[in-house]
């Protein structure tokens, strides 16, 4: 699967949904497709999962999307456990995974190697954890997702190819 | 002052001060307030497995309107230091640190800990200030909770053993 193509589905699934994204190419493909002041940038690898967790748990009636990558969440695994515990049924945490550090010189991350995220997150206590294996498929659980009222963790297996967007037009503190 | 008055006391502190987020990660000193805090019915409160996610949990927290608080001992303090500048310094997002001050004189562990804390907030040009009794934390927090939102930067209080009050079915360590 493409990166962009799923994204895509996304931006015509979610109108006005909080959308939260990792570090990485993704906010600015994102932010091409859907410009929105509901979009947060993250900028510490990392915390994207953890930043959409706060968000949601602080707005409990609106519906918080978290695009996050392998290379991110593989440094936040602990986020896991924790959304699992919290378990806020506004959240969508979804992980494209690509294999490798596609902004830190494409090095590959620990899921080229066999690690699942998918079944990490599982185990880690959240249900509605699966892989997508198409575009179609990811299209139909992100909208059963977004229509509905659980946790969602949807992992896609994604491809390197980057989309050419324009750079992000702000700055952290205007983003805020 | 028992711990638990002082558990209470703080908490009664931060409540007033408008916090209504917490993320915590316990250490054998923060118990009695961590208690209090898990107990509440007012706060959310979000039990952490490593602090530095708590940092990001907080600033999402802030960005839909939140004011939230972390409690963690110093050396989570120390894991938490590139989320802190890549996010809350980067963009200009308050956030009111209770850090339990591991290593401060007369304690007996941590003491490389209890060395580095002031040294490494003053680098990250966090304004810190220590409070020493549990008496002293409802304006201790009230002022840093103001400072925080004022300067639109992380605050913390370092708290000694003896804020936390006397610990009554705990031997010291």
């Amino acid at each position: 699967m493409k990166r962009f193509d799923c994204l895509g589905i996304i931006a015509g699934a979610a109108t006005d949904t909080l959308v939260v994204t990792s570090a990485g190419a993704v906010t600015l493909e994102w932010n091409a497709l859907r410009p929105s002041d509901g979009n947060f940038r993250v900028r510490t690898l990392g915390l994207c999962s953890s930043i959409a967790l706060g968000m949601a748990l602080g707005l409990p009636q609106r519906k918080v999307i978290a695009l996050d990558g392998d290379g991110s969440l593989l440094m936040n695994l602990c986020s896991l456990p924790t959304i699992a515990r919290m378990h806020p049924k506004n959240l969508v945490h979804i992980v494209f995974d690509n294999e490798v550090y596609e902004a830190s010189g494409s090095k590959q991350t620990a899921t080229a190697t066999g690690t699942d995220l998918v079944g990490m997150a599982r185990a880690a206590g959240i249900r509605q954890a699966l892989w997508t294996h198409s575009v179609d498929e990811f299209a139909r659980i992100v909208t059963e997702a977004l229509n509905g009222h659980e946790l969602f963790f949807i992992g896609a297996k994604v491809t390197t190819e980057r989309t050419e967007v324009p750079p992000y037009p702000m700055d952290e503190v205007e983003n805020k | 002052m028992t711990a638990e008055d002082a558990a209470r006391t703080i908490l009664n502190g931060l409540k007033a001060a408008g916090i209504n987020l917490i993320a915590t990660l316990p250490d054998i000193n923060l118990a009695p307030l961590l208690h209090e805090v898990e107990a509440d019915r007012d706060v959310i409160h979000v039990p952490l497995c490593r602090e530095e996610e708590g940092i990001g949990i907080c600033a999402g927290g802030y960005l839909v309107g939140k004011k939230c608080a972390a409690i963690m001992q110093n050396g989570g303090f120390f894991n938490s230091n590139n989320a802190i500048v890549t996010t809350l310094l980067q963009y200009h997002i308050p956030l009111l640190l209770l850090i339990y001050y591991a290593g401060d004189i007369g304690d007996r562990t941590f003491s490389t800990s209890g060395s580095m804390t002031e040294p490494v907030l003053q680098a990250l040009g966090i304004r810190h200030y220590v409070m020493r009794e549990p008496d002293d934390a409802p304006e201790l927090i009230k002022r840093a909770q103001i400072l925080a939102e004022d300067s639109k930067r992380p605050v913390a209080l370092l708290l000694t053993k003896e804020s936390l009050g006397r610990r009554a079915s705990i031997k010291s360590l």
